[in-house]
């Protein structure tokens, strides 16, 4: 539990963080695109595989394909506009921190694998959310990476409203 | 200069047009094409576009998936349901029973519209 709380915290400081720091460059801009979807993905496999609830389970899974498709438009984009993702604090503290929930959620079973991952869920959608308002959009320069950002933050919205449903039910069984 | 070859040009295109068919020849033909209509669905940013659709009994509705990840389009009491619709792919599915039909995409339940068939 007290991990747990350290792993949320680390992630909530980590938009404060980018938005106090100097507007980050499409490429950085698309290190941490490509670094959100990619810790989302690991995190949702490892779900997949251990959680036990079928809610839990199938949204791990939608985020594993959901996060897969939103990454392969980034690469694609990126790869046309001849831009090469720059590995940033920002991208670098999502990977941490991708990294540290999934050492967290190793050491988990049962109810309280999935109240983890669940929780960090909502904790990092919430963040990307708040990065891409706050950050990312207003900062992108070329107009199909911010359209890109644009067209895939409903997904995000998306995931955390379900992600939320998921937690309350959680709550409402314990 | 150039003005002058233009008009015979156009004097031409207009002979042909009013020789080319009968009159209502054209009227004749689109009476006979199907009545049915082809309506299209955008799916985009976790969204059906339009959200409510009004159709004809007989007509024909595409959904197109604009999305980079896949989408459902299916009834409440699953009178019609897609299954997954892949990125850049496309379902279609003829309304024959009238009524007003709410759908939404399993896959993502905040993705809600309404199709009506008269």
């Amino acid at each position: 539990m007290r991990m747990m709380g350290v792993v949320i915290a680390t992630s909530l400081c980590l938009t404060t963080a980018a938005a106090a720091a100097e507007a980050p460059s499409d490429a950085q801009i698309a290190a941490i695109v490509v670094t959100a979807n990619q810790v989302d993905i690991e995190a949702g496999k490892l779900a997949a595989s251990r959680s036990h609830t079928q809610d839990v389970k199938e949204f791990a899974k939608r985020m594993v394909v959901d996060h897969t498709g939103v990454n392969k438009s980034a690469v694609e984009l990126v790869t046309k506009l001849k831009v090469t993702p720059q590995d940033n604090p920002t991208s670098q503290s999502l990977k941490s921190g991708g990294d540290q929930n999934l050492r967290n959620l190793k050491g988990l079973e049962g109810a309280a694998f999935d109240k983890a991952y669940v929780d960090h869920e909502v904790a990092y959608h919430e963040q990307v959310l708040d990065a891409m308002d706050k950050v990312l959009i207003p900062n992108a320069k070329n107009a199909e990476l911010d359209a890109l950002l644009v067209k895939v933050r409903p997904a995000f919205v998306a995931h955390l409203e379900h992600a939320k449903k998921i937690q309350a039910a959680l709550a409402g069984k314990s | 200069m150039p003005r002058a070859t233009v008009r015979p040009f156009l004097i031409a295109l207009a002979t042909a047009s009013t020789l080319g068919l009968p009159p209502g020849e054209g009227r004749a033909a689109a009476a006979a094409a199907p009545r049915s209509t082809t309506h299209t669905v955008l799916i985009d940013s976790l969204r059906f576009d339009p959200q409510v659709l009004t159709v004809k009994a007989g007509d024909r509705i595409v959904w197109v998936n604009h999305d980079p990840f896949p989408h459902t389009v299916t009834a409440q009491g699953k009178s019609f349901d897609s299954h997954e619709i892949a990125p850049g792919h496309s379902w279609k599915y003829t309304a024959r029973k009238a009524g007003e039909f709410a759908y939404a995409c399993v896959l993502h339940p905040t993705m809600k519209a309404t199709l009506r068939v008269q």
